[in-house]
Formats: structure tokens, C-alpha cells, sequence
């Protein structure tokens, strides 16, 4: 699980194009899968991802994201599939239309997490918040909260099973919880975390400040973010793929 | 360098003073060793000469803190770290990237130190502390020590004037340890000050030019490394453990009733064992 959001090292087409242009992918892609209400479309954007996985060489954390998200979208399709009354029933309860549009809000949700969750297995997080800071001009601090923010949620995860195994060796049962009972269980661990948590930050603070933090400007950073021809070629990959959204 | 007069200060959530009434002052190609117990207030030090203290972490401070002669209420904390280099005592909260080649870079980025220069300071401070070898490696996947190593790293190779370190090789091995200090040593040498908290007895008083003893926010003890270790019951009461030649010593001149200085080490034992014999 925490394992989902770390970069995987590598030197694909896509691990070398200018993060700003994965970022602007991954906002058509998301962009795109709001705007058409094909499903057929939405399908081909969900190929288009696995494709994007599988062009950068991170197949196996692909189908990893892949099949967590599927797991949700099931739960979130028999909910809408039994909640929607609209329609022509087909069969019980459901409708054409209830299957229809709970199709595509399951797919609209896969289509959007995917990339988000990839951009990450693909770009090294102080690549991306320099690269927005010196081509988009965001100022240092927001890039730098944003992607510190990012770099926390494993290290969150890990201090999550850290606390459990702690209480699991203390005899709470948290393996034999299901449901809602392991998250009643789960839940007063957040206090602990979230101190500690605060307090990390704060020493970070500290830490990034005692090295000039306000010294940086946007031409700090040591390494350059130009564009090249697979830059060029995602740009115009994006512009035909909101068209085809917008047009179909 | 480095001159503290009077200073008190006490956390703004804290109810008694962290530190009380310091007067301290290291000069310049100084080698200072502070020890104390737990919770003595040599962190606290520390950061009252880096300046985080009044800067970031505030509360009530009295009297004043000088470094390179410039007051560090009245400077910036960017103008004071540009000076001064910190080692902090937790390394997880020190390193802020995932991987060691975005820590190092980090300093040398916000200081502008010369593109072109930047490989060259990189390379030298990873070699300086044995880890040529990490450089692209990702945090999470090191050791505590190398961890350790790479936050030392990080801040040599921003060659401050001024080098503060705070239980730098608490997750090293002995070997380390001996090297991280040897290292110190030779920057020393070169010029730069060095401020530096250690539990590591033995290696105090064979690098530190000068001691000083904290206890419960006081300064106890300070003066000349040799000078501060003949005072063997006072370290005691403070729950420093002299080495163990030292306290040997001593309890051998205590117990034939006569005066002589305190060994610091095996050699200097020897001698005296002799002398006694003859
Ligand atoms: N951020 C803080 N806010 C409030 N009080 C603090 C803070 N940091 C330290 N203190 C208090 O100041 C006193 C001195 O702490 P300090 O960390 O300087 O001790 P120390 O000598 O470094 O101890 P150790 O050997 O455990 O590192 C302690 O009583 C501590 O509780
Ligand atoms: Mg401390």
C-alpha cells in the first residue's frame, strides 16, 4: 500500500518528458473524462492510461493501482446501479439508464485516479516541484508544501502499521475486525499520528530554514527543465484528445 | 566567534528556563565539547547559536548571543545560516528529501553556490564521510547511519564558518564515530569553528580544545578539555561518566593521598603508574 506513491527509477519516454508536460497530460486526461459522456470514449481513455503505464515500464504498479480502484468502483457501481430509479427496468430494480450512468461514473473515476497515482510512479517529486516552480513560475513555497505533503502520505502509511503492529503485539485484534468495527479501531490512532505528525512538520520547517530556504529563488535549482520532441508531440497528444473530447 | 553573555531563555511553553545565565564565548578556530544529561539544555544551546533560537522557536530571551560578531536577534536567520551549519540530533527531521542526491543539493541551491561548482562540493563531502556510493539512493532505503552520514554531508558541503553539531554520531559505530571526528579535526585545522554536542566521552577530550559542562540549564563546568576533566566529582555529581582511566586515576592519587593532575588517556596512566612505582 505505501509502496503506491513512490517513484519508480527508470529512463522511459515518459520518465524523460518535462514533468510540467506529465502534469498537463494527466489534467487532459482528467479534464477529458469530465467533459465527454461517451462511454465508449471513457473506455479509451482508460486504455490510454494503461498504455502511458505500460510505455513507462511500471506495468506491475499499473495493474496495482488498477485493480485498487476497480475494487472500489465495484462497491460504487452496485450503489448507484440499486440507487437509480430513472430508466427502463431490465431486471428487479435496475434500470438501463442506472447501469449506463453508474458505468460511467465507476470509469470517469478510474480514468482520473490512474494518472494521478502514475505521474508520481514516473517523476521524482523535487523534479516536479522544480519544474513548476521554474517553468510555470509557482512561487517556491507552495511547490515545496504541495510536494512535501505528497512525500508524507507513505511515511504516514508506514507510521499507521507501525502503530498497529505496536497494539497488535499488545494484543488488540485488529485482523480479526472487519468493516466498520477495524475502523472504530483504527480511528482513535489518528490523535498520536497526527501529533507527531505536527510536530515533524514543525522540526522540518526548521531544518529547511537553517538551509536558506528564503534564499531560494527560480533560478535556484541546479538541474534544468527544458522541452524536447516528446514534449512537443505529448502537447499536441493533449490538444487532439480535449478536441476529440469536446467534439464528440 | 561565538559569543554568548548571559543568556536565559525559557520556551514560550515552557515554565522554567531551558538555559540560565549562560556566559560562553569559543573563538574562532575553536573546538568546543558540551555534555550534559538529559534534557541539561544543550540542544536548547545550540540553537541559540545557530539562531533558530529567538528566530523560530520563540519565548523569552535575555541577554545576548553574538556570532561573527553579528547580534543574532537583530540578523536574519538566512544571514545567520549562511554562516553557521547545523547537524541536528534527530536526522529524520534534518532530511527533508526522499533521495540523498536532492538533500546535498538543497543547501548548495539556496546559498547559490557556482553551478559548476556544485558536483565538485558534492562528490567531496559524500567521500569525506566514506559514502561515494549513495549518491543516487533514495532515503528510506538507508541505514540510520548512513542516514546520519548523509545529513553530516549535506552540511559540509556547504563549508560553513561556523560548524554546530548535535550528537552527530549517535547511530554511528565506533569506527564511524572516530571518523566523523577525525573529519571534524581536519576542518578544524583548516580554520573552522566547531560547536558540537557528545555523549561519546572518550572522544571529547581526545578532540575537543574545550569542555563545558551543562546541568539543568546552567553551564557547571567550562574551561580547557584537560582542565575541566580533573574535576572528577564535580562531572560525577552531574552524571557525566569520566573515562574510566580518569576516574582511575584519580581514585589512585585519592586513596596515596597525594596531589597530582588526572591521566586522559592509557599513555599518560602509564607514565604516572611508573612514576609512582619508583
Ligand atoms: N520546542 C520546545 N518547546 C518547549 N520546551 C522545550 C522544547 N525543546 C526543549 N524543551 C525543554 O527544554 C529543556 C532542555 O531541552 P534540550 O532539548 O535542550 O535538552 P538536551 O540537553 O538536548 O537533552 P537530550 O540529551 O535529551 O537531547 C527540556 O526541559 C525540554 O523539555
Ligand atoms: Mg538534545
Amino acid at each position: 500500500m505505501n509502496k503506491l506513491f513512490q517513484y519508480v527509477p527508470g529512463n522511459s519516454l515518459i520518465h524523460r518528458l518535462n514533468p510540467v508536460t506529465k502534469i498537463a497530460l494527466t489534467v487532459v486526461i482528467c479534464a477529458a473524462a469530465f467533459i465527454t459522456d461517451h462511454l465508449l470514449f471513457l473506455v479509451c481513455l482508460l486504455a490510454i492510461d494503461l498504455l502511458i503505464g505500460l510505455i513507462a515500464g511500471v506495468a506491475g504498479r499499473t495493474w496495482s493501482i488498477f485493480r485498487g480502484l476497480v475494487k472500489i468502483a465495484a462497491f460504487l457501481f452496485l450503489l448507484q446501479v440499486l440507487l437509480t430509479r430513472a430508466g427502463n427496468p431490465i431486471f428487479w430494480i435496475i434500470t438501463d439508464h442506472g447501469l449506463l450512468t453508474a458505468g460511467k461514473v465507476v470509469l470517469r473515476l478510474i480514468v482520473v485516479c490512474m494518472p494521478l497515482t502514475l505521474v508520481l510512479a514516473v517523476t521524482r517529486i523535487s523534479d516536479l516541484t522544480n519544474a513548476m516552480v521554474q517553468v510555470l513560475h509557482v512561487p517556491y513555497p507552495y511547490a515545496f508544501t504541495v510536494s512535501t505533503a505528497i512525500r508524507f502520505i507513505p511515511q504516514f502509511l508506514e507510521e499507521m502499521s507501525g502503530i498497529m503492529e505496536a497494539q497488535t503485539a499488545r494484543g488488540v485484534a485488529f485482523d480479526q475486525a472487519k468493516g466498520f468495527k477495524k475502523f472504530s479501531m483504527i480511528l482513535p490512532l489518528c490523535a498520536p499520528l497526527l501529533i507527531s505528525s505536527v510536530r515533524r512538520t514543525d522540526q522540518m520547517a526548521v531544518a529547511a530554514e537553517a538551509r536558506g530556504f528564503h534564499l531560494r529563488t527560480r533560478a535556484s535549482a541546479y538541474k534544468q527543465y527544458g522541452f524536447s520532441t516528446g514534449d512537443l508531440l505529448t502537447a499536441v497528444f493533449c490538444i487532439l484528445l480535449l478536441a476529440a473530447a469536446i467534439l464528440l | 566567534m561565538i559569543a554568548i553573555q548571559d543568556l536565559t531563555f525559557t520556551y514560550k511553553n515552557g515554565k522554567t528556563p531551558a538555559l540560565q545565565d549562560i556566559c560562553l564565548s569559543v573563538p574562532s578556530g575553536g573546538f568546543l565539547g558540551i555534555i550534559g544529561p538529559a534534557g541539561a539544555g544543550k540542544t536548547t544551546l545550540l540553537r541559540a547559536i545557530t539562531g533558530v533560537i529567538p528566530h523560530h522557536y520563540t519565548g523569552d530571551f535575555y541577554g545576548s548571543v553574538h556570532v561573527n560578531g553579528m547580534d543574532t536577534v537583530d540578523t536574519s536567520l538566512d544571514r545567520l545560516s549562511g554562516i553557521t551549519g547545523m547537524v541536528f540530533q534527530d536526522v529524520e527531521s534534518q532530511i527533508i528529501f526522499p533521495t540523498v542526491e536532492d538533500e546535498i543539493l538543497y543547501g548548495l541551491e539556496n546559498f547559490g553556490v557556482p553551478r559548476e561548482e556544485i558536483p565538485l562540493r558534492i562528490s567531496e563531502a559524500l567521500h569525506k564521510v566514506g559514502i561515494p556510493d549513495l549518491l543516487e539512493r533514495s532515503i528510506a532505503s538507508l541505514s540510520g547511519g548512513q542516514r546520519q552520514k548523509v545529513a553530516i554531508a549535506s552540511i559540509l558541503a556547504l563549508k560553513p564558518q561556523v560548524l554546530v553539531l548535535d550528537e552527530p554520531t549517535g547511530e554511528l559505530d565506533p569506527g564511524s564515530s572516530r571518523q566523523i571526528f577525525t573529519i571534524l579535526k581536519e576542518l578544524n585545522e583548516e580554520g573552522v569553528t566547531i560547536v558540537l554536542v557528545e555523549q561519546k566521552i572518550m572522544l571529547l577530550c581526545e578532540f575537543a580544545k574545550d569542555l563545558a559542562v551543562l546541568d539543568g540549564g546552567h553551564v557547571v563546568l567550562q574551561g580547557e578539555t584537560r582542565k575541566v576533566l580533573t574535576q572528577v566529582e564535580k562531572l560525577q555529581s552531574v552524571g557525566v561518566n569520566c573515562p574510566r582511566v580518569t576516574t582511575l586515576s584519580h581514585l589512585l592519587t585519592e586513596r596515596i593521598g597525594r596531589q597530582q593532575p588526572v591521566c586522559v588517556n592509557l599513555d599518560e596512566a602509564e607514565r604516572m603508574v611508573r612514576g609512582l612505582m619508583k
